[in-house]
């Protein structure tokens, strides 16, 4: 049960009744008398909530930075009208509005009420429970009671990179059997005969079958298919700092002003983890390998396998994918790179390039990756991609006064120790790709584009 | 989009499970509450102790003291205003042991004995002597020709110490002064002591503190003992007609009062009441990745580590220009510095002392270096 403001009212009014009264003690005996009446009558004649029988429908997928309705279906079995609030309570960056919702509900009858929910955070969020405060006729009390009506709805990454696909889709249409390539590369593969017209490589006319024909015919070649591609998440410590300026305001993020421990804060607001770019990258490229007819598995991995899709069909792929990425977190513990290297070689039977997402941090690299490198790429084509980071590039540029020349010296030795480890990743015949937050996700594709062109997958 | 529809079930326990769960929490609630009423129904009145009273029985009081006296045929009065004490007359031996409350002009006309505790300022002409300063409660040898004091031998004296000019005996001594003093005055003598705390129950007992106390009081004479009187509540205290506060009030304010309490509870429980749970989370960590290069270089400011510093730039200036320069990334100082002076024109010292040279040895010199550095990189990159 509880009160509303009209009770206090009315016991307020109660004060001026027992001021103006000729004898106050029963004065004050009647006021409690009839209020305790009052209230008690109230709570009989409210409706009952705890028959009321609640149903949702409504969205279980959303794309992070879109919003999703929920509808929760109210039906009210008993004999007395509910009228009053409902609460549906979900977690604070589900960001479900409106936080309490008008509800009156007639005996017998159902209505729909609709809550809207702009996530600001990946994962998976649920609601916790539904509160109903019925009133009673006087309004003075009302009954609450809770039901737990389980939904749960799925955030999934924004695949922000997407904008991207078209133009590399282009290039890769260039690349593949409907622009036929005259010249043969490695890796590339017989396609078809034509007629030879002046300008093509006369090192591709196939001499037999010019002899065959009366005519010159010449051999077109096309890139490989059929290729398999694995997409390594390192989801330890290393990812979960903060680079660039988040496109989507992600929940955790310091609001400006919010709270009373918020301190003014010269430093920019932290922008996305770096799991964040790294998924987006890895989906644009999981979709660019998809539509080039590459096999795309996909692992997340840091002491043990966080997420794992193995054999989707190309037409799944995507969404399988950012069903499984959605509920990943960035983990605070190194990462395992021996058992991340176990993990794929276990995986991969044949062949692959193997795209491994994670920070080209030189200590965490030296003490995990580079021991076991060899492992994978005497057996696959590894590229390793990481985000640098915008706020480092900015400090190493900034010169005028002393205290900034000590944060320059800073980020110049860390660029430095970045660089070296690029350049030691290479000489393992590792490919590379090092780019800034808003640059990763195409640069990765651009990456996977000339190794496909150049026939190395 | 999926409609499927999900079955509901309530969560808030029933009036009967709650009464389940809870009862031994509300009969324990209810016992401890019984215990605490029975307790104060049953216990001792407790009263505000009154120091040194001869009607007091707790630690602070003299009931024990008094009883003493009165074994030994002493009659002890007990009054609680000078008036009081003045109409009493005869001559007995009176204890003043609250000086705040009694005043000279009041005691004057009393003759006889006098014992006084603390501070008789205004009370009494001391006949010289004066305070002189604090001193600690304490066992104390009486180390004087006052018989009173050498029969009783050691005291719990202590409190304040007066001096004691000649024509005054002083006794207990504590530092300069005396925490005992006795003198004669008109029609008898008087005897100040610094604290009274050797006449309490809870010390009679200890050293010679009996002995001293009835050797000074229980002299024979009728004793008139006065006390602090009973201070009163200001709210009670009466106005001109005899009123107090609460007579001037209308008889439904009190009434009034009870039920604005009332109304304060059952607001306090509507805006109390919440609306379901709290909802608790579990959020990622916030933190920026450059925090690392961040934290190195406070560190290298904070340590002044100028040296370091002047590496770091140096060796990410050098390994920008080898490559531009046509160089292999393992060129040596000599190759790097030729190479630059060649192409860009510069002093060959020059550049050799600001990429190879001795580390910058101020924040002024480091950052001419940067600088320098800076503009080297800017001619190459122009070239």
């Amino acid at each position: 049960m509880t009160l509303t403001g009209r009770a206090g009212l009315l016991a307020a009014l109660g004060i001026v009744v027992v001021l103006l009264a000729p004898s106050p003690g029963p004065a004050v005996a009647g006021v409690c008398l009839l209020l305790a009446a009052a209230i008690v009558a109230d709570l009989t004649l409210a409706g009952a909530v705890r028959p009321l029988r609640l149903h949702r429908s409504g969205e279980r997928l959303v794309r992070l930075g879109a919003q999703a309705t929920v509808e929760l279906v109210v039906e009210n079995p008993g004999r007395r009208r509910v009228r009053g609030v409902l609460r549906d309570a979900w977690p604070p960056s589900a960001g479900a509005e409106p936080r309490v919702l008008k509800l009156d509900v007639p005996p017998g009858e159902r209505r729909k009420l609709v809550v809207t929910l702009t996530p600001a955070r990946r994962g998976d969020r649920e609601s916790v429970s539904v509160t109903v405060r019925s009133l009673g006729p006087l309004g003075l009390a009302a009954r609450q009671g809770s039901h737990s009506s389980p939904w749960s709805v799925r955030v999934l990454p924004p695949f922000l990179s997407r904008k991207h696909l078209p133009s590399r889709l282009a290039r890769l249409r260039e690349l593949d059997g409907r622009h036929p390539a005259l010249v043969r590369g490695q890796g590339t593969e017989f396609d078809s005969l034509r007629e030879y017209v002046v300008g093509d490589d006369v090192r591709s006319i196939d001499w037999r079958a010019t002899a065959r024909r009366h005519d010159v015919v010449v051999r077109t070649w096309r890139p490989e298919r059929d290729r398999r591609v694995m997409i390594v998440l390192d989801t330890g410590r290393t990812s979960a700092g903060r680079v660039g300026e988040a496109p989507i305001p992600l929940a955790g993020a310091a609001v400006e002003g919010g709270g009373l421990l918020a301190r003014p804060d010269p430093r920019p607001v932290p922008g996305w983890p770096r799991l964040d770019w790294s998924m987006d990258a890895a989906l644009l490229l999981a979709a660019l390998a998809a539509r080039a007819g590459d096999q795309v598995d996909f692992l997340a991995y840091d002491r043990a396998e966080r997420a794992r899709v193995t054999g989707a069909s190309r037409t799944e792929l995507l969404s399988s994918l950012v069903n499984a990425m959605a509920p990943i977190e960035a983990e605070l513990i190194e990462a395992d790179s021996q058992g991340m290297v176990a993990a794929i070689l276990a995986r991969a039977k044949r062949r692959c390039l193997v795209v491994l997402l994670t920070d080209l941090n030189s200590a965490a690299l030296d003490e995990g990756l580079m021991p076991v490198l060899p492992q994978l790429s005497s057996r696959h084509l590894v590229l390793v991609a990481g985000v640098s980071d915008p706020l480092v590039a900015a400090m190493a540029g900034q010169r005028s006064t002393a205290e900034q020349v000590y944060d320059a010296a800073a980020a110049e030795r860390a660029q430095l120790e970045r660089r070296r480890i690029t350049a030691r990743l290479r000489r393992h015949g590792v490919e590379v790709v090092d780019a800034l937050p808003d640059d990763i996700a195409p640069a990765l594709a651009d990456a996977y584009l000339a190794l496909k062109a150049a026939g190395r997958l | 989009m999926t409609a499927e529809a999900t079955r509901s079930r309530p969560t808030t326990p029933t009036a009967k499970s709650r009464w389940r769960g809870g009862r031994w929490i509300a009969l324990l609630g209810l016992l401890v509450v019984l215990g605490g009423v029975v307790s104060v129904l049953l216990g001792p009145e407790q009263e505000t102790p009154r120091p040194l009273d001869p009607a007091d029985t707790s630690l602070q009081g003299s009931r024990a003291l008094a009883e003493l006296l009165r074994e030994r045929g002493v009659t002890v009065d007990r009054v609680d205003s000078a008036e009081a004490a003045a109409a009493l007359g005869g001559d007995r031996v009176l204890v003043v042991t609250d000086t705040l409350h009694a005043y000279s002009g009041d005691l004057d006309g009393i003759r006889g004995d006098r014992l006084i505790v603390g501070a008789p300022l205004g009370v009494e002409e001391m006949a010289g002597a004066n305070p002189v300063g604090a001193a600690r409660q304490r066992s104390r040898e009486p180390e004087c020709s006052l018989p009173a004091a050498t029969a009783a031998g050691s005291a719990h004296l202590g409190g304040i110490a007066y001096s004691a000019p000649r024509g005054t005996t002083g006794c207990y001594p504590a530092g300069d002064g005396w925490t005992l003093i006795s003198f004669p005055n008109g029609s008898g003598t008087t005897t100040v002591v610094g604290s009274g705390e050797f006449m309490s129950n809870q010390r009679l007992a200890e050293d010679g503190n009996a002995a001293l106390a009835l050797n000074l009081i229980g002299t024979g004479k009728p004793v008139t003992w006065l006390v602090r009187p009973e201070v009163r509540p200001s709210g009670d205290l009466a106005g001109p007609e005899g009123e107090s506060v609460y007579d001037l009030m209308p008889p439904g304010i009190p009434w009034a009062v009870l039920m604005a309490c009332l109304t304060v509870v059952l607001v306090a429980f509507w805006r109390g009441r919440r609306l379901g749970p709290v909802v608790a989370e579990r959020l990622p960590v916030v933190v920026r990745a450059s925090e690392t290069v961040e934290g190195r270089g406070r560190l290298y400011r904070a340590r002044r580590a100028r040296g370091r510093a002047a590496d770091s730039l140096r060796a990410g200036t050098i390994d920008r220009l080898t490559p531009r320069l046509g160089l292999a990334s393992g060129a040596g100082p000599h190759e790097v510095v030729a190479a630059l002076a060649v192409r860009t024109g510069l002093d060959p010292q020059q550049v050799g002392g600001a990429l190879y040279g001795p580390p910058p040895t101020g924040d002024a010199e480091l950052v001419a270096l940067a600088g320098y550095l800076d503009s080297i990189e800017r001619k190459v990159r122009e070239l």
